[in-house]
This record gives structure tokens, C-alpha cells and sequence, in this order.
């Protein structure tokens, strides 16, 4: 019984992208037998056997408290420290007394702020579960409303009114930065717990089931870029820096090996001639590894904005494996950025190039008028053994397309590939012209998610 | 051996050594189901003393093996002592041997070089194994470890094969310097240790700092916690709390004003751009409300 529940779980993590092999869930099952069901042990025994990489504890926790809702620990430690300070009773007919529910005419922002500046975690707590309430209905939305949804109950329970407020306090009242911090944990804490009941709610009302489509929603490797959140772009940001790594050292093993190829005649000969003409030790040749010349231009509207950013940072991180990287960045018109990842930290070079660098005069992107100036101004200082990349959804905004131009720029460089991060069903859809383009290119891929990205970093290098 | 995590943990609190509960309870599994601990976490948090304290609480021996680019077999696991070699053949020249006789001579285990691996598996004493900073070790090593953590036996081809006398408890520790296979990762049990709560660095500090007083040690720890938080190169770890904690005490500070924290904040802060952002700042990091 135990056991199959616990095979349920990792069959659950598993659709959230976390790898769990078989042997993991032996020693899991060990474990457990051996500490038992206790709420904290139970968990731990699981996580420190299931888990392997610590990004992925977030989603654990989460499976974790939906399936098991009985044996999951209560909250951090810490927070459970300052919530001994109960929720005095008026307090709780004072909330309700103001009327959260829809219709009625005081707002909860004040609450909301009140709570944050007295770090009450159970008025916290109450106020997220009336805002769930007064959203009405949870039972009949989906689960793939959830970032909706939790939108819906942050508007009901103030949440961007008492963050101005509170900016506002910060900035006149010289709060102290500790006090700050304090604040951001409680509306972190806030975000959590709401989207935690919601999942409950859904949980409840579903049964098991829904758990698989939570999971899966989680999975952050198959997560479309334009969906991801700002915490989410984050942990995108951590699971980037590690393929990056992987990249790089694959690359260090494959170096040394390439050592062992083929014979150098020229030179065994030469070395036989100290021994009297017999050969006693073969000397191989160095094989000597083309490095692919890179040339980047990003889309930086908009949607692909994210996309960029990732792409941008996952090259430059391995930039040892390109013998030259350049990068432009574009809306409707284009900027070179190679000299801010001179010898900068990436993240910082990063936003001095988004900052600094003149790539748009309106927020629309004009790929005609783009491709027009890059042929100009920088076609003739591009190598043409460049493997050229463009990063873009190809939505031209019902520009002119000038796709003379790009088959110009094709001829001129080695090859152009294109990485699109919207979905293939939307190309050609609206304004978008990918069609229109794909004949100057090598290859179109689509990339959307951390997953694509993986596999279409491997056709560059 | 120990039979329950909370015997664990008062016996690592008895080395000097605080444990959360759920810390304990994964050391508690690993020793107990003989599976290597990997612990993780940022520099400084005690992931190398948690080893040395295991080793204090279980009596054992620490055998304690510092990974670094380019370690190899001969370092971590055995070598023949060559030059040992040369010397007795020299010996033993005149009396003329065949060459098979001799060969059983020199490869005996006189003339091994046991390494820290070895060593640990041979060990006739209980034995803490501590494999220290994995992640700098290149992936060869990586995969060679592999099958000693998980047979907990080597093959030496003139000797045979060697089983462990008692399997050693194995900690192996990273900093996340580089990631390392799944392969490996599958077959240890794992321990993340974070920066610890504001009540156990309280703890730790009146355990390794007793004569600190404790307004001031609460108005240091919060300082250092909330210093964590700012998104810093190198956040101070408990080592930095340790050091500080003691430097207020040789300077008699009693209670940390501006002037106290500026003059002592290179403790704390080892990048010069970590300071040039807190400084400024200082006096609002430190009021606490």
C-alpha cells in the first residue's frame, strides 16, 4: 500500500521533470522503513533519497504537501517561530467585519499592509483564504487558469496597492533595509500560501488526477519561454549556468581524447631516425578543433525578449568554444553588443546591453528594415565562415519583408540557422512570416522551451 | 553504531556539532542503510566539520581525501613504492631468482603505497571516509569512484581483489563547482545544508564564542542574516559569524554601532565590491526596525 503510493509520488516527480531512477527508489523505500511515517522523518527520508539536485526541492515540496497532505512538515522553522503570536480574535472580526467579498466598498489593501508591517503571518494566512473566497468558484477553472487564478486573488486581497503603499512607507518612513526584507518575505509567503490552497482546492475537488496535470504544468524544462514567470526565469537562469558547465566539460573530454587519432607519419618517421630508423614510438597527430565563428542576432521584442536573454547568456558562458562571438541585438533597428561581454559578468553585461544599446524606436519589430541595415552598416566586417544565428518569432508587424536581403546575408555567410520560440502551429499565423524567411536559412528550428534549447544549442557547436 | 536519529544528534552536539532534526535524520539513514552522504550547500556552512564531528561521534578514524584537478588512482587509491622496488631487487641481485620468484616479491603488500581510498576500505578501526570538494575533481575520478561507493571494494591486479574489512561511513561534499554525473548522484543519499535559522546560529554562536553576551550576539546574528540576504558575491557563512563573534569580543565591543561594524566588516565581506555595497548601507542593515 505504502509502497505503491510512494511509486505514485516518484511517478508524479517524474512528470514535473525530475529524473528518478529505479535504485532511488529502493533506498527510499529503505529509508523510510527504517525511520518510519513520522511527518518530518518521512519527508526527509524521501527527499534526501529522491532528490538530486536542489532546484528541484521547490516542486518536491510542492507534490509533496498535495500528496501527502497528512505527513508534510509544517512550513519552515523559522516561520513557525513568529507565528506563536496568534491571531487575537477582534483581529479576525475585524477582518471580516471590513468585508472582503466581492461588492463591498472598503478595500483589504490596508489589511494587506497592516499584516506586512506587523509580520502576522495567520492574518496573512486569513486574508489569502478570503481572497480565495471572494473569487468565487475555483471548482470550474482548470488548472492551467492557476497563474490566472492566483492573479485574481492577489488583485481581491490588494496586493499591488499595499506594495505601492509600502514602497511609499519605505521611501518617506526610513524603514531600515532589515525591516524591508521582512516585508518581501511576508508577501513571498503571501504568493505561496495562495497558490498552495488554490492547488489544494483543485486537489479536493479533482481527487489524484489533477496532480499529474499540476506536476506537468511545474516542469519548467518543457515550460514555454513567453509563460514563464519572473522566479521562474530565475530558476531558468540556474538550469542554463549547469548546461553551460556540462557543455564546457564535455568539451574538455573530448579534446584530450582526440589526441589518440590518426597516425603522424611525418613526424614518427622524424622521431625513428634517433633510434636508427626504427619507429619504437608512433606519434599522432594533434587534430585540431574547429571552433564555429558565431554571429547572434536577437529579437529583443517583446515575447523573445526572454528567449534572447537565455541565449545570449548559455553562449557567452561557453564562449571558449567559439573562436569569435558576435551579437547584435534588434527591434526595428540594430546594435552590436559584443563589447559589454568583453570581460564583464555576464548578468551585468547582459542588462548594460539591453540598457545601453539602440535597438528600437518604437516597440515593434520591423525584420525587413532590420535585415536592410545589418547588410549596410556590419555585412561586410562579418566573416564569411560565421555560422549565423537569429533568434526570432519572425512576426514582421506587417512590415515589408526584404527577404532579398536575408538571402544576400545567407550568401555571404557560412550558414544562417533560426531559432523561433513560438510554438510551430502559430508560424505563419498573423504576422508572421517564417515561411518567408526559411529559404535563406540552413535550418528552422522551433525552441521553446529549456528542453528545445538543449538540443539546438548541440547543432552550433 | 547508533540506533535512533535523536541518539545521533546528541552525540554530534556532544562533538560540538548542532544538528537540525531533519539533518540528523539523513546522516541517521545513510550510516544506517551504508550509502555515501553527498552534502551540499554554500562554502562554510560545516559541511567538512559535519564529517569530522561524525568521525568524533562515531569513534572512527577520518580518512579524509582533498580533491583537486588532475587527482588521480595513484593518489587516491594505491601506488607501488617504486623506488622501495628498485632498492630490494638491488638487494637481492646477487642472489640470482627467476624472474617469477622475484615478481612475487615486489608486488606483496610491503611495497604498497596505500592512498586515502584504500586505506579507508583496509581500515581494521571504524572509519569516516571524507571525500572533500568533489566537484573539483575532474570526471574520470568521478566515475572511478563510482564503483568503490557502490562495491565498496578494489581490484588490484597483482593482489586481487580487496574487500572492505567494515564498510566505512562515506561523506563526500561539494560546492557546486562543477556538476557532476547523475550516476553518482543516484547512489548517495543527499543533504543540502543551508545557512542555518537565526535560533541555531544563536546556538552555535554562544557554543563556539561562551563569552559572548547575549544582546550582542543577537544583534550580530541578525545583522549577519539579514547581510545574507542582499544578493551578495561571497555571503558571510557560520565560519564568518565565528570570526567576527570573537573579534567583537577581543575588541570589547558592546553593542555594534556604525563605527564597530564598518571597522570590522572585511571580516565578514572577502570581496571588495560585497563591502562597497553594504557600507553605504550600513546603519540601515544594522537598526532593527
Amino acid at each position: 500500500m505504502l509502497e505503491e503510493k510512494i511509486l505514485k509520488f516518484c511517478r508524479l516527480l517524474r512528470k514535473g521533470g525530475v529524473n528518478v531512477s529505479v535504485s532511488q527508489i529502493t533506498t527510499a523505500l529503505e529509508a523510510v522503513a527504517l525511520v518510519g511515517l513520522a511527518p518530518l522523518d518521512f519527508y526527509t527520508a524521501l527527499l534526501s533519497a529522491l532528490i538530486t539536485e536542489q532546484m528541484d526541492r521547490p516542486l518536491f515540496d510542492k507534490l509533496f504537501h498535495l500528496y501527502f497532505p497528512t505527513s508534510a512538515p509544517e512550513g519552515k522553522p523559522a516561520l513557525r517561530k513568529r507565528e506563536q503570536a496568534a491571531l487575537p480574535c477582534e483581529l479576525v472580526q475585524g477582518v471580516e467585519g471590513q468585508g472582503m467579498g466581492r461588492g463591498a466598498g472598503a478595500s483589504p489593501y490596508l489589511l494587506l499592509v497592516k499584516a506586512v508591517r506587523e509580520l502576522n503571518y495567520p492574518l496573512l494566512r486569513h486574508l489569502a483564504e478570503i481572497g480565495i473566497d471572494s473569487i468565487g468558484a475555483v471548482e470550474q477553472r482548470a488548472v492551467s487558469e492557476m497563474e490566472s487564478l492566483v492573479e485574481q486573488v492577489k488583485v481581491a486581497v490588494g496586493w499591488y496597492q499595499a506594495v505601492n503603499t509600502l514602497e511609499v512607507i519605505h521611501a518617506q518612513e526610513k524603514v531600515s533595509d532589515t525591516v524591508y526584507l521582512q516585508w518581501q518575505d511576508c508577501f513571498h509567503y503571501l504568493e505561496q500560501y495562495i497558490n498552495s490552497q488554490l492547488e489544494e482546492l483543485f486537489v479536493k475537488k479533482y481527487g489524484e488526477e489533477i496532480l499529474e496535470e499540476i506536476a506537468s504544468a511545474a516542469n519548467l524544462r518543457e515550460k514555454d519561454f513567453y509563460k514563464l514567470d519572473k522566479r521562474q526565469i530565475e530558476a531558468i537562469r540556474k538550469r542554463i549556468i549547469k548546461l553551460a558547465r556540462k557543455l564546457a566539460s564535455r568539451y574538455a573530454r573530448r579534446y584530450r581524447r582526440a589526441k589518440h587519432g590518426k597516425v603522424d607519419l611525418r613526424r614518427t618517421a622524424k622521431e625513428a631516425l634517433i633510434t636508427g630508423g626504427t619507429p619504437l614510438r608512433l606519434k599522432y597527430r594533434k587534430r585540431v578543433i574547429s571552433k564555429p565563428e558565431l554571429v547572434l542576432l536577437c529579437d529583443v521584442s517583446g515575447s523573445v525578449a526572454v528567449f534572447s536573454d537565455f541565449m545570449l547568456q548559455l553562449v557567452y558562458t561557453i564562449q571558449n568554444r567559439f573562436s569569435s562571438v558576435r551579437s547584435f541585438l534588434f527591434v526595428n533597428t540594430i546594435d552590436e553588443v559584443t563589447e559589454y561581454f568583453n570581460n564583464n559578468d555576464i548578468q551585468e553585461a547582459l542588462e548594460m546591453a539591453f540598457a545601453k544599446s539602440r535597438y528600437a524606436m518604437s516597440p515593434f519589430s520591423d525584420y525587413g528594415r532590420v535585415f536592410r541595415s545589418f547588410s549596410e552598416k556590419f555585412l561586410p566586417l562579418i566573416s564569411p565562415q560565421c555560422t549565423m544565428i537569429i533568434l526570432g518569432d519572425a512576426r514582421n508587424n506587417y512590415n515589408y519583408h526584404e527577404k532579398e536581403c536575408l538571402l544576400n546575408i545567407s550568401e555571404q555567410v557560412r550558414r544562417i540557422l533560426w531559432f523561433n520560440p513560438q510554438p510551430r502551429e502559430t508560424w505563419d499565423r498573423e504576422d508572421s512570416i517564417m515561411s518567408i524567411y526559411a529559404p535563406s536559412c540552413r535550418q528552422v528550428f522551433e525552441c521553446r522551451n529549456l528542453k528545445q534549447l538543449e538540443e539546438v544549442i548541440e547543432a552550433i557547436l | 553504531m547508533f540506533y535512533s536519529v535523536e541518539e545521533l544528534q546528541k552525540r554530534l552536539a556532544a562533538c560540538n556539532y548542532l544538528t537540525d532534526k531533519d539533518v540528523a535524520t539523513v546522516i541517521y539513514l545513510a550510516v544506517r542503510l551504508q550509502k555515501p552522504l553527498l552534502v551540499e550547500g554554500p562554502a562554510g556552512v560545516g559541511k567538512t566539520e559535519l564529517a569530522k564531528a561524525l568521525a568524533a561521534a562515531t569513534n572512527s578514524r577520518l580518512i579524509r581525501l582533498q580533491c583537486y584537478e588532475g587527482l588521480d588512482e595513484a593518489k587516491a587509491l594505491y601506488e607501488w613504492n617504486y623506488q622501495k622496488q628498485l632498492l630490494c631487487l638491488h638487494v637481492k641481485q646477487n642472489r640470482s631468482k627467476s624472474w617469477d620468484e622475484a615478481k612475487d616479491d615486489i608486488f606483496t603488500p610491503e611495497f604498497l603505497l596505500r592512498r586515502p581510498l584504500l586505506e579507508a576500505l583496509d581500515s581494521e578501526e571504524p572509519a569516516v571516509l571524507l571525500i572533500d570538494e568533489v566537484d573539483k575533481s575532474d570526471e574520470e575520478f568521478e566515475s572511478f569512484l563510482l564503483e568503490i561507493l557502490s562495491d565498496f571494494q578494489v581490484t588490484i591486479p597483482e593482489l586481487g581483489t580487496i574487500k572492505a574489512r567494515r564498510i566505512p561511513i562515506a561523506v563526500l561534499t561539494s560546492n557546486n563547482f562543477r556538476d557532476f554525473g547523475d550516476a553518482l548522484k543516484r547512489r548517495c543519499f543527499h543533504l543540502y545544508l543551508d545557512y542555518p535559522t537565526f535560533e541555531r546560529e544563536l546556538e552555535i554562536i554562544h557554543l563556539k564564542a561562551p563569552e559572548i553576551d547575549r544582546l550582542l550576539a543577537e544583534q550580530a546574528v541578525l545583522f549577519i542574516q539579514t547581510i545574507r540576504k542582499q544578493n551578495l558575491k561571497k555571503p558571510p557563512s557560520i565560519a564568518e559569524t565565528i570570526d567576527w563573534a570573537r573579534a567583537l569580543l577581543t575588541l570589547n565591543v558592546q553593542k555594534i554601532d556604525d563605527q564597530a561594524a564598518r571597522g570590522t566588516l572585511s571580516i565578514l565581506l572577502k570581496y571588495q565590491t560585497d563591502i562597497e555595497k553594504i557600507l553605504p548601507r550600513i546603519s540601515s542593515l544594522l537598526s532593527a526596525d
